[in-house]
């Protein structure tokens, strides 16, 4: 039988439930701030919609129901820091849907993938409340504090660990003096990679973006790693660091955004792979995800066109 | 032999099964009515006038059209009218028909064939029975089949499709059941016509009763029966051949051209009745099938209403979606007085429900994966729904064979079949028109490049009658002077003379 999936809805609800595990995980290490700013990001990005389509003269219920917008308010929630304050997500899941989504008239008309729209415009925007993650788990009273600015309590905040790469390296002599190891990040990309398996195996999306995409990351890194040991990261960490495995299965494999061929989806992933290392590499910016996966969305259409299947009789 | 199968298509279980196929008798209607516009070439004209009474297998209207085939009285009795009725055509609209009260004696008439001795028969001959027993494509298509048969050249495999064309229809599956012997000679008559060195009977495995019974009564060792893997397009032509041959019919060509003769069972059926049983086509088989009726296949004479053959098949109380054809390519049916047709292989009846909300593409490929002929059903959507038909032909629009497995599979529910076929209409609109205006450029260039011909061949005419006119003047001015030396040399020596 071939499977038939009922509805976009039901698709976006898999991808919803695929990232369960991953959020779990970040909550697991770094506690209540992850969940409020998914609660944010999902109001935040139901008003929105709503008055925007609503403005479009759309039927709001059926078209928000589709549940692309709230999934891209989730990508974007669990892609900045969980202490960011409370305009943070708000503004940045506004500037997605208006400006990623809506103004080119909606759902399926986007050539970005919005949420990292909205990510990279909080980046440029925000330079240092994007870039101050915690370090401790935070109770959900110290998580209000924080992201509402409350009351001025200390939370031990630092940079990630590629933030540190980055600016570590002038001090020390070699990239392994840094200590590299980083147990919450490694399984919060273990928790999105098996998220992703469950995707691939209901077949909600194609093996090709994610393999190609992972494919570029390791093979770019070990060049790199090769070339010199003392400067380059290895590739296990640009594996397991940063947002490696979400970007991989949940946010390059965005359809709307994607290439659409199957040929054009392996070229699609690995140039982004590819471009996450040069990123994170030599780039101003501690983690590339975001700009590689806007710049490849750029390309989409050469890469379409280019990479048309065989049609019978021809 | 090989399964060569191809890319694509989708696997569906028969939505509405039963227990065992069967054919049912349907008593003669009271009533038929009978289209006289056919698939292609031009409507037939009527040969009996509103009164007469017509006997079956009577021909009532007939054709100059190579194209055309006869039209037959399909019950004995009076003509009623010759008017326009409503037909079943995705169209809607009504067309010219004769419609005929029986008797319910169902008096046949004598017609001529060249029963069993068929091989006495020169092909030519038997094709023109075909012809004037009214024989078109059962499978669905309609296309004449003596058209199809009289442009076969050096034909080396002849192919039968005993492919269901898609789920939940059981027609074909049945007739092969229950008339085996029938298909095996009308196969031996199509390698005559097409003096073919084989036949090929396709069936999907899943029909093991009618693979047994074609088996038994199969002695001919032209003729083989080969299982495919059932899979829902495979009865489109081009992707039948592929499965059974490995041939791949390039793009804009037909398979007559690669010297492969396509029928389908049914209407090697009816050439069997026609030649050898001398029975023009005035009855077919139909599956009534659906969510809102007891599934069953029909044996029914052409021309009968959709209801009375519906209300054969039980069909439950509720409000119900009709539909002619089948669940993928199948056209809705808003009126069941509407009559059964040579084409009407189907009719779904379906209690009715809510058609789900057609979402926006949100591009996930589910479409391309599944598209036999390999296309990208979410660009050619793209293209196709803001008419941009250039593109849209850039992404191979013309080999879309619309058999909607895209539309199966999509998420968002978009009619994407229903699209493209919307499309190539736009595109034929399109390059008529353009065609339209080629011709007239070209007569204004043609005019503009015979006014500047003209122009130019006047001033050469003009310039050749003065240059003439200069010579002509040079010459006599030289005359004249060699006159006047003359003059002049005779007057010298004459004063030399003196
Ligand atoms: S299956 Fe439907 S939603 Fe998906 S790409 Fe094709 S047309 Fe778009
Ligand atoms: S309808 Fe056309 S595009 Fe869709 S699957 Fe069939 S051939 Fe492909």
């Amino acid at each position: 039988m071939t499977p038939i999936f009922s509805s976009t809805s039901w698709m976006m609800r898999q991808v919803i439930y695929a990232l369960v595990l991953g959020v779990m995980t970040a909550y697991y290490f770094f506690g209540w701030g992850v969940l409020l700013q998914i609660i944010l990001g999902v109001v935040t990005t139901m008003v929105v919609e709503s008055v925007f389509l609503a403005l479009r003269g759309r039927y709001v219920i059926s078209s928000i129901s589709d549940g692309s917008a709230v999934l891209t308010a989730i990508l974007l929630a669990i892609s900045i820091p969980s202490i960011a304050p409370w305009w943070v997500i708000v503004v940045g899941v506004s500037f997605a849907i208006i400006f990623g989504k809506q103004l080119y008239g909606g759902l399926g008309n986007n050539p970005f993938n919005p949420a990292m729209l909205g990510y990279v415009f909080l980046l440029i925007s925000y330079p240092l409340q994007m870039s101050t993650w915690q370090v401790d788990f935070l109770s959900l009273g110290q998580a209000l504090d924080v992201v509402f600015d409350l009351s001025n309590i200390d939370v031990i905040s630092g940079a990630t660990k590629l933030d540190e790469v980055k600016n570590g390296l002038s001090l020390v002599g070699s990239i392994q003096q840094l200590g590299l190891h980083s147990p919450s990040q490694a399984w919060i990309n273990a928790g999105f990679l098996l998220g992703g398996l469950y995707l691939l195996l209901r077949k909600v999306i194609f093996w090709q973006i994610p393999v190609a995409f992972l494919a570029g990351i390791v093979l770019s890194s070990i060049l790199l790693f090769a070339s010199n040991t003392d400067l380059y990261l290895p590739t296990q960490n640009h594996l397991m660091l940063g947002g490696t495995m979400l970007g991989a299965f949940f946010i390059a494999t965005d359809p709307v955004s994607a290439s659409t061929t199957p040929g054009g989806r392996i070229i699609y992933g690995f140039l982004i792979g590819v471009l996450i290392v040069i990123i994170r590499t030599f780039g101003g910016y501690p983690d590339g995800i975001a700009f590689a996966v806007l710049l490849m969305n750029m390309a989409v259409p050469l890469i379409d066109s280019f990479t048309q299947p065989k049609v019978f009789g021809r | 032999m090989a399964d060569y199968s191809f890319n694509g298509g989708i696997v569906i279980r028969n939505p509405y099964p039963v227990d065992k196929v069967e054919i049912i008798q349907a008593p003669l209607p009271k009533k038929v009515i009978i289209p006289l516009q056919q698939r292609i070439g031009e409507q037939a004209k009527p040969c009996v006038s509103v009164g007469d009474y017509v006997l079956t297998g009577e021909v009532i209207a007939s054709t100059e059209d190579s194209f055309g085939v006869f039209i037959h009285a399909s019950v004995s009795g009076v003509v009623l009218s010759i008017d326009e009725q409503a037909i079943p055509h995705k169209s809607g609209l009504k067309s010219q028909c004769i419609t005929i009260e029986s008797d319910g004696q169902d008096k046949w008439i004598d017609n001529a064939g060249c029963s069993i001795d068929f091989l006495h028969c020169s092909a030519q001959a038997v094709i023109d029975y075909i012809q004037k027993s009214g024989i078109v494509g059962l499978g669905g298509a309609g296309f004449p089949t003596h058209a199809k048969l009289g442009k076969i050249k050096q034909c080396h495999t002849l192919i039968i499709n005993g492919t269901e064309c898609e789920p939940g229809v059981m027609c074909d599956d049945a007739l092969m059941q229950f008339h085996p012997r029938e298909i095996i000679r009308g196969v031996e008559i199509l390698l005559h016509i097409c003096s073919a060195k084989r036949a090929i009977i396709a069936i999907e495995d899943d029909k093991q009763a009618a693979y047994q019974a074609l088996l038994m009564f199969n002695h001919n060792d032209k003729i083989s029966i080969n299982k495919i893997t059932t899979k829902y397009t495979s009865g489109a032509e081009k992707l039948l051949i592929k499965a059974l041959l490995g041939v791949e019919i390039s793009s804009g060509s037909f398979a007559m051209d690669r010297g492969i003769a396509c029928q389908n069972v049914a209407t090697t059926k009816a050439i069997f009745d026609a030649v050898v049983d001398h029975k023009p086509l005035v009855s077919r088989i139909v599956t009534v099938t659906g969510s809102g009726v007891k599934p069953n296949n029909f044996e029914v004479r052409l021309g009968a209403s959709f209801k009375s053959l519906i209300s054969m098949a039980s069909p439950s109380q509720k409000v119900h979606d009709y539909r002619m054809g089948g669940m993928m390519m199948g056209v809705d049916v808003a009126d069941i007085q509407a009559p059964i047709c040579k084409i009407t292989n189907a009719i779904f009846v379906n209690n009715h429900i809510h058609k789900t909300a057609i979402q926006e593409c949100i591009r996930c490929g589910q479409c391309s994966e599944v598209c036999p002929v390999g296309l990208l059903p979410q660009q050619l959507y793209w293209h196709a729904k803001s008419e941009n038909i250039e593109q849209a032909l850039n992404y191979n629009l013309l080999d879309c064979i619309e058999c909607a497995c895209c539309d199966y599979v999509c998420p968002s529910h978009i009619p994407l079949a229903n699209y493209f076929s919307f499309a190539k209409t736009l595109n034929k609109q399109q390059t008529r028109e353009q065609d339209r205006i080629n011709i007239a450029r070209e007569r204004f260039e043609f005019r503009e490049y015979r006014l500047e011909r003209n122009k130019l061949e006047r001033v050469k005419m003009m310039t050749d009658k003065k240059r003439v006119l200069k010579e002509k003047m040079a010459k006599e001015q030289s005359q004249k002077r060699k006159i006047a030396e003359a003059i002049k040399r005779v007057q010298q020596a004459k004063d030399k003379k003196l």
